[in-house]
């Protein structure tokens, strides 16, 4: 795994930005399912979303991220599960009733993503989508389709194709700071 | 009979058509092509010819547009003519008359053509643009065609092969007709043109072999295999094509087209005395492709002329099984079914186990259970035999290897192939394809003596080689002997301490020595040859085989021939695996890596430098590996001497002992990739899903005693790099 770390990809590679099932600005609205991860709500597109189900015992694979719980058994099938927690930088939560496996696919595979609660699913026009705002050069917001607005709260729409993609820890404390207030004060 | 009704209705309305059409009706014309392409399709084949008469009417209304309209006019008013010469042939009973009849209106139609366009065609001819993917083509409809042609190339192959031996033999002749016939049509329907050009000349050689106007044998043997041979190259330059790769006409083409024409003014006959002409045209054709072979060819031909008795694969048993009736199912979705299957069996066994069923007082439910158990288990035994294939054709591509081998070398050489009706995976033939071709190499080129040191040897010139395949505990059991002149003992001790493998042969046993050849970069070839004799394949071999969990073992005697064994799991699907625990963690290690497993005392253990840890063991020290500590996993065993050593190879296939708590039992398993979302980790081979339905990971043993050596100090799992977003 240390060739994975030694790689210091801060940012996915451009090319990436055209690539299919990267949904980009222009059709970002839609259905998404939200979900919870501490207070904070944030969507994933409805598309992307193949099925949830409730926590259960997860293989742990040696020498992978820390962020990668490891395999469960989908029907047969062997998908990795990766805790979206560890990999936004949050620390790490027990378990309760609600935490829940989202098995996603993007990047061309299955992959299984645990949350603390699923919340609802929420159709989101463009018209209430805003661009994630820029926090300059050292701030990376690709990993976001955009910010959602609906009634009055804000959701934070998640590119998970561009979540995948990188293989690092992605924290985006800075970004949940600085955007309810913003977002909210233009919402009101 | 109803297809041929059916046909003939197809075949007025296109010719009445014809009779009323515009020369410059040119969307009409495009229908009428569309029409003809059906008709070649659903042409009874009883009556030859006549999907290539069909083949021509079309290319003869396909003019260009620049065409002159008189010259068209002339084109349908021929065409027409043809197929009404067609239809009275079917008219008629008796499949031979029409046939005679049918070959008759494509000579005329020939005949029209030729005398339209003048000497004007040789040239065109030539020029012609080499599209092998038509424009409109369908890659779906392509990947079908391909599949189906192989299959079809394929039973061509071995029916000229049995052809050569008995040159009397209808039904193989008939077989490659009908391949070539199918092949024909089936690309005209989908429009790669190349392909059926081949084969209509290949087509109409054959026809002359069947009516018995020339014989089968010597430079026409090879010329039918070699268009087997064009075909095969075109299929996979289609599949290239495909895959988005630009492809270009193989420079044999246009030769192999006129040669196959007229193999008698190219100096080909069927006469075995003097094939040296068309052998070295064939190689000329060949050349195209590898210049140094060519050489090789024409000096293995001229070689093996005086001599052609015995020559050439002999099969012992040539009366062949009729084929069953069978589906075509994609990979895919089989090997769906078999994951399901086996979904189905863990499932059954959760039940089974389930407190309710065991401990209560509910027979009768427990009856059901066990019922359900029965048909569960017929049904997994059902789906995996479906992915059980014969060896039939692997070995009968061995048998053309022969063939060409003994030809090249200038070595008689019979292959005898046994059992080839035992089943194997279907994905383990593709692995043990590319061995197999390496040891049949190494048998012909180097085991095998020249016809006249066998003579001298008081060996029958004719060299033996047998394939042989059988069951054996629980294993498939592929064998290669040779009756040649065996391993030379000496030279590879003499080699193997000239490379500093070993020091003196005390103390080493015969296989032992013998397992050196299989050793990256040992060759005792003495010259080095195209086909072999460059210290890679052996190693090749064994590492294919490992791969599979598979054994190779070799014994040799002098001056009788050497024996190759590979011992082969049933099928790659299922793995015997070990399973143990450590910590909370259970882990499979797959049988056939384990030499054994032992609880050593406590002095046996020891630390080199205060750092590695060693076991003795009978006297040998071998490295220590926790797997607790390489794996980061907590609460498990730490002192040895109360968990269990498991020995296993290392990469370099020195023993070493793996530390774990216990064995749970020995199970079979279902291997699975470790998905592409993780990728590959270093000492995990795979996944499998275990009895009570969670993922158990599948040691890569070599892998992980690798592991180990890089990594002395215990591996923390690391974090990846931070990001600020």
């Amino acid at each position: 795994m240390s060739d994975k770390a030694g790689a210091v990809a801060t940012r996915v590679e451009p090319e990436r930005t055209t690539r299919e099932g990267s949904t980009r600005a222009g059709d970002r609205g839609g259905k998404f399912l939200t979900f919870f991860l501490d207070n904070e709500e944030y969507g994933l597109k409805i598309l992307k979303v193949q099925e949830i189900f409730g926590m259960m015992p997860v293989t742990p694979v040696p020498r992978t991220p820390q962020f990668i719980l490891g395999v469960i058994n989908l029907r047969g099938k062997v998908i990795p599960v990766m805790d979206l927690r560890l990999k936004f930088g949050m620390a790490a939560k027990a378990q309760t009733e609600e935490t829940c496996i989202i098995v996603v696919q993007a990047q061309g595979l299955e992959m299984g993503v645990v949350v603390d609660k699923v919340s609802e699913v929420l159709d989101i026009p463009e018209g209430d989508i805003e661009d994630a705002p820029s926090f300059g050069a050292q701030v990376n917001t690709d990993f976001l389709l955009g910010i959602g607005k609906s009634d009055g709260k804000v959701k934070l729409l998640l590119d998970i194709d561009r979540v995948l993609a990188t293989e690092d820890v992605l924290l985006i404390d800075t970004l949940r700071q600085g955007v309810p207030g913003d977002a909210g004060a233009r919402a009101a | 009979m109803q297809d041929s009704l059916e046909f003939t209705e197809l075949l007025r309305a296109i010719a009445e058509d014809l009779r009323s059409l515009a020369p410059e009706d040119q969307d009409r014309l495009d229908d009428l092509g569309d029409a003809l392409r059906d008709a070649v399709v659903i042409a009874p084949e009883e009556v030859l010819g006549l999907a290539q008469l069909l083949i021509l009417v079309r290319s003869a209304l396909q003019a260009p547009e620049s065409t002159p309209e008189e010259v068209r006019v002339r084109l349908i008013e021929a065409s027409a003519a043809a197929l009404e010469m067609a239809l009275q042939a079917l008219s008629q009973p008796g499949s031979a008359a029409a046939s005679q009849q049918v070959e008759a209106a494509a000579q005329t139609l020939e005949a029209a053509l030729r005398s339209i366009y003048g000497s004007e065609e040789e040239e065109s001819d030539q020029e012609r643009p080499f599209d092998l993917l038509p424009a409109d083509q369908d890659p779906e409809l392509m990947g079908e065609f391909i599949t189906e042609c192989r299959e079809y190339i394929q039973g061509a192959e071995a029916a000229l092969l049995s052809l050569e031996q008995d040159p009397q033999d209808t039904e193989a002749i008939n077989t490659v007709f009908r391949a070539f016939h199918t092949i024909k049509g089936t690309a005209a329907f989908v429009g790669v043109t190349p392909v059926s050009e081949l084969a209509h000349h290949a087509e109409s050689l054959l026809s002359r072999i069947r009516d018995g106007e020339v014989h089968f044998g010597g430079g026409y043997a090879d010329l039918s295999l070699r268009a087997a041979d064009g075909l095969k190259d075109l299929f996979q330059m289609l599949e290239d094509a495909l895959a988005g790769q630009p492809q270009t006409k193989p420079d044999y083409f246009d030769g192999l087209l006129r040669t196959l024409a007229q193999p008698e003014a190219y100096g080909i006959s069927g006469d075995a005395g003097s094939p040296e002409a068309g052998a070295s045209l064939l190689a000329d054709i060949a050349g195209g492709q590898d210049a140094p072979r060519r050489e090789e060819e024409e000096r293995g031909a001229a070689d093996a002329a005086p001599e052609q008795g015995g020559r050439g694969p002999r099969r012992l048993a040539s009366a062949e099984p009729a084929g069953e009736a069978s589906v075509r199912v994609r990979t895919e979705r089989l090997d769906r079914l078999i994951d399901t299957v086996g979904e189905l069996v863990i499932a059954h066994s959760m039940v089974d186990q389930d407190k309710t069923v065991v401990a209560g007082r509910h027979f009768d439910l427990q009856r059901k259970v066990t019922h359900l158990g029965k048909i569960v288990r017929e049904l997994q035994g059902l789906s995996m035999s479906m992915r059980m294939v014969p060896l039939k054709a692997t070995f009968q591509k061995m048998q053309r290897l022969v063939r060409d081998l003994a030809h090249k070398s200038g070595k008689q050489v019979q292959l005898i192939t046994e059992g080839e009706e035992t089943e194997i995976d279907k994905n383990m033939v593709d692995v043990i394809t590319d061995p197999l071709v390496h040891m049949i190499r190494n048998a012909v080129d180097h085991g095998i003596e020249p016809p006249d040191v066998r003579a001298q040897k008081g060996k029958p010139r004719t060299g033996t080689l047998r394939l042989r395949a059988y069951h054996a505990e629980g294993n498939v059991m592929v064998q290669i002997a040779d009756d040649g002149k065996g391993l030379d003992r000496a030279r590879i001790l003499e080699k193997a301490v000239a490379k500093g493998l070993l020091e003196s042969d005390a103390g080493v046993s015969d296989s032992e020595l013998l397992s050196l050849i299989f050793v990256p970069g040992f060759s005792t070839a003495e010259q080095v040859t195209a086909v072999s004799g460059r210290g890679v394949g052996m190693d090749v071999v064994r590492r294919n085989v490992d791969a599979i969990g598979g054994h190779i073992d070799v014994a040799s005697r002098p001056d009788q021939g050497s024996t190759f064994t590979l011992r082969l799991p049933l099928t790659l699907a299922v793995t015997d695996g070990m399973l143990v625990n450590v910590g909370g963690e259970r882990y499979i290690i797959p049988t056939v890596n384990i030499y054994m497993t032992i609880r050593p005392q406590r002095y046996a253990v020891s630390t080199v430098a205060g750092r590695g840890e060693m076991v003795m063991l009978r006297g040998e020290l071998l490295p220590l590996v926790r797997l607790h500590r390489l794996f980061g996993v907590e609460g498990a065993v730490e002192d040895p001497t109360e968990g269990l050593l498991v020995i296993v190879d290392d990469d370099a296939r020195r023993r070493c002992a793996l530390l774990v708590d216990a064995l749970l039992g020995q199970q079979q398993v279902v291997a699975k990739p470790l998905s592409e979302g993780i990728g590959k980790v270093q000492g995990v081979a795979g996944a499998a899903i275990l009895g009570d339905g969670r993922v158990g990971l599948i040691l890569d043993t070599a892998g992980t005693a690798a592991l180990a050596k890089q990594a002395p100090v215990p591996v923390e799992q690391e974090a990846g790099q931070l990001v600020r977003v």
